[in-house]
């Protein structure tokens, strides 16, 4: 039976009532979730999960499916309105997504999040219904040393974040560094720069300290700047989808990047251990070789589009290993696998065969929640925004409980407010000092991938890095790699000579 | 007067012997009245929530708990820090339980000054082994004795697996095998799945794993299994894989029960530690727990009660201390 043939099977089992109410609930749980800091899709998945062991299986799926897909749209939410991401993908989304807010066009940035999202999604679960398990299949392909090259070509976002001051940035990128390796050695299982306390030999959790780094510090900046004004941009702002809805320039702004992303970020959600946030990463990175109308970082629509299509095309990647393999690309991949057990299911390369129904079902119950969740994000558009009308004296405790809460949630204890907390201070320090802060966040995600993958590499062969040159992969990220260091060298020096016979003149 | 004053010295024998008798049967009919904290050092979703939640369940079901404990995820300082509270815990130690495996004790005993003597032992539940996994399309070696012969030969075997009592085995194995670490090298993985993914990738020689994790695969030939760490071959479709003794006769047999516990804090009342063990007993006991639990995952039930666990943990304990030269 043909692919399309199977998925219109899967519709039939997912469009019942029962199963449309749980798809429903599940999108508006996930966007919940993921609107809220510090929650996350691992955490929604796995609390509801108990909940589910009396459901027939293709109906729990669905409602996990479903949250975790729409969890995607979710994070964007308070990335953009509040500057503190809903979830770790989401942290490129607030590079573009809170400056364009605050240039106000608040209504826009989330339009644009919500609808490169769904384009993503839709792109993702196109490619998965009809290349899923060659996809998974080609997923294996990559190695350490292949995920290596990837990783070193994500890490050029950086350079991107750098911005004026090449010697700040390079500075902050080394703390994240440093910050990350703090914890176990992932190779022997040692304690490393845990100064024998006990805390700190899990390492820094990831989401209390982007919470700390982006949101408390940013609570901080506003109590010293006492201004209880509200920007008469987005006072002026009509609060009404219409007043939010792109304009024709915008949406051919945004769209091929929003297509480059989706297929980008599909096949990093086929990779082992990449994910959505890996995908959102290199979407940014990749998309920013291409021209803009207005520069990555300052607000551009290109940068929202970019990360956010990237992430959603990568969770529906996530599904083809899982499905197809049963090798989770995830965390929540992870608990699901764990969901599928319980409910007596054989998750592996027999899924496909033994029970089609479900797994056609499930993908079938995403598309589903894919158009549910752009519905739903698209009509809180004139609620979402009145957040920024809020006077700064009321929005600064609300965001404190926020990231507050946020990293209690995330680590079930106050380890993580305490991460939050100093995060937040050091942060604001660095900021005041011109030192931003991106850098840091951004190495302090990638750093730990790319070093377990690099020891693992040179493991195999040894120490010897011709490891990275001999694999087909490899090397052609490694191309990649170069070409995109001479291409930021070039530009850096063609804009020096520019700057000088400008001053000459 | 006499009948009368042998009643009264009988009575005033009898009743001082029934009253404390009284407070024996009270000490041992220990019944939790209050709500059971019950910490697990994984996070939610894991191997080691699925078994805290799947006992959970069946002692509610089974009326064995009036209601259900709470789950307590206490996962900061990769669950050390949870260990240490149980640990340390003052009040309310009849009513705090924690999961506690092999692969938690190897750990806390090699990287903090926690150790067994800081808990109540209550049951032992099940055990696990692992076997190696080859790739049959995309694997140099078809058999592990080729892997020996080759690693003897100055080529590099590369095994992958996962941390705690994966990574200890592994040590085990090549010093069985008289190799040293870059003959037969091992690439340490977050999970059991991702070890999986780089051997169907081709980009390990072997994959270490545990029955469950592995039995899709093997069923879809995906994976073959190679050799049995274990003193005996496994059942069904793992039968195929030798023992070490039986892969060549001059090594002996290589093994690592990896178990799946409950223990209590160490100032917690023998009568509740008694109460919690007879009541994981009547859990291991159940068709649930045999066939919910056990066959799903593919695990080996061997129920010890408090006192035996106790010894078997202590002697593990002991050997792994002594292992790591501490």
């Amino acid at each position: 039976m043909s692919n399309i043939s199977m998925l219109l099977n899967g519709f039939s089992v997912v469009l019942t009532f029962q199963n449309v109410s749980i798809c429903l609930l599940g999108a508006i749980l996930g966007l919940i979730v993921g609107a809220m800091p510090g929650i996350g899709s691992l955490a929604g998945v796995a609390l509801l999960l108990p909940l589910t062991y009396k459901f027939n299986p293709t109906s729990a799926i669905i409602l996990l499916g479903s949250l975790y897909y729409s969890n995607m749209f979710g994070g964007s939410f308070s990335a953009i309105l509040l500057n503190i991401p809903g979830d770790s993908p989401a942290v490129m989304t607030m590079l573009d997504g809170y400056p364009m807010a605050k240039k106000g066009r608040p209504g826009q940035a989330l339009f644009c999040a919500n609808i490169s999202s769904f384009i993503g999604g839709a792109i993702g679960l196109l490619i998965l219904t009809f290349l899923g398990p060659g996809m998974a299949s080609f997923g294996l392909h990559f190695g350490p040393q292949d995920m290596t090259a990837l990783l070193l070509v994500a890490m050029t976002s950086i350079g991107y974040l750098v911005g004026k001051n090449p010697i700040e940035g390079i500075i902050m990128t080394l703390v994240g560094i440093l910050i990350s390796s703090i914890g176990m050695d992932p190779q022997s299982g040692a304690p490393r720069y845990n100064f024998n306390n006990m805390y700190l030999m899990g390492g820094i959790p990831f989401v209390p300290f982007v919470i700390g780094t982006v949101g408390f510090s940013q609570v901080l900046r506003l109590m010293s700047e006492r201004n209880d004004r509200v920007d008469d941009e987005i006072l002026k702002q009509r609060l009404t989808i219409k007043g939010s809805l792109l304009t024709r320039h915008d949406f051919r702004r945004m769209l091929p990047f929003a297509v480059r992303s989706g297929v980008l970020g599909t096949f990093v959600g086929v990779l082992p251990g990449a994910g959505a946030t890996t995908g959102a990463f290199l979407g940014y990175a990749i998309n920013r070789a291409f021209k803009s109308e207005e520069s990555f970082g300052s607000g551009a629509i290109e940068g929202i589009a970019s990360c956010e299509a990237a992430n959603n095309a990568a969770a529906a990647g996530a599904f083809a290993p899982l499905l197809a393999l049963g090798i989770p690309g995830s965390g929540t991949g992870a608990v699901l696998l764990g969901g599928l057990m319980m409910w007596g299911l054989s998750p592996g390369p027999l899924l496909f065969r033994n029970n089609p129904e479900f797994a056609w079902g499930l993908i079938a119950s995403l598309f589903f929640a894919n158009l549910i969740a752009l519905v739903i994000a698209i009509g809180l558009i004139p609620f979402l925004i009145k957040i920024l009308t809020v006077p700064v004296k009321i929005i600064i405790p609300v965001v404190t409980v926020i990231c507050f809460v946020g990293s209690y949630a995330n680590t079930y204890s106050m380890y993580g407010v305490v991460v939050m907390f100093i995060s937040g201070i050091v942060s604001y320090i660095c900021e005041k000092s011109g030192y931003s802060t991106a850098p840091m966040i951004l190495s302090f995600v990638l750093a730990p991938l790319l070093e377990s993958n690099m020891r693992k590499a040179l493991i195999t062969s040894q120490g010897s890095l011709r490891i990275f040159f001999t694999s087909p992969i490899a090397c052609t990220f490694i191309i990649i790699l170069f070409i995109i260091i001479s291409f930021m060298i070039i530009r850096y020096f063609s804009r020096s000579s520019k700057t000088t016979m400008e001053g000459g003149k | 007067m006499d009948k009368l004053l042998i009643i009264a010295l009988t009575l005033s024998l009898i009743l001082p012997l029934h009253s404390k008798g009284s407070q024996e049967v009270a000490q041992t009919d220990f019944k939790p009245t209050k709500e059971i904290t019950w910490y697990c050092t994984s996070k939610p979703g894991g191997g080691s929530d699925i078994y805290t939640r799947a006992i959970c369940e069946i002692a509610v079901q089974n009326g064995l708990l009036d209601k259900a404990p709470i789950i307590n995820y206490k996962t900061d300082g990769s669950g050390e820090v949870g260990r240490n509270e149980v640990a340390n815990i003052g009040q309310n130690a009849d009513y705090t339980l924690l999961t506690f495996n092999s692969g938690d004790l190897m750990p806390m005993v090699a990287n903090t000054h926690n150790r067994l003597s800081n808990f109540t032992p209550i049951a032992i539940m099940a055990t696990d082994k692992q076997l190696l996994f080859v790739n049959p399309n995309k694997g140099k070696y078809s058999t592990f004795e080729e892997a020996i012969r080759a690693a003897k030969g100055g080529v590099q075997i590369v095994i992958a697996g996962s941390k705690g009592d994966d990574l200890e085995l592994y040590g085990m194995l090549i010093k069985e095998l008289g190799l040293r670490e870059n003959q037969m090298a091992y690439i340490t993985n977050d999970s059991t799945a991702d070890a999986i993914t780089s051997g169907l990738g081709g980009h390990v020689d072997f994959v270490m794993s545990k029955p469950a994790a592995a039995s899709e695969y093997v069923k879809a030939g995906m994976l073959v299994p190679v050799l049995a760490l274990s003193s005996s071959r496994f059942a069904g479709a793992l039968n195929s894989a030798p023992t070490l003794n039986e892969v060549n006769s001059m090594y002996n047999n290589v093994e690592l029960p990896v178990w799946r516990g409950v223990v209590g804090p160490a100032n917690m009342s023998k009568e509740a530690a008694k109460f919690y063990s007879d009541m994981l007993f009547e859990v291991s006991c159940s068709i649930a727990w045999k066939e919910g639990y056990l066959a799903t995952y593919s695990l080996e039930s061997s129920f010890l009660d408090m006192e035996a666990a106790k010894a078997y943990m202590e002697e593990y304990q002991t050997a792994y201390l002594k292992k790591i030269g501490k």
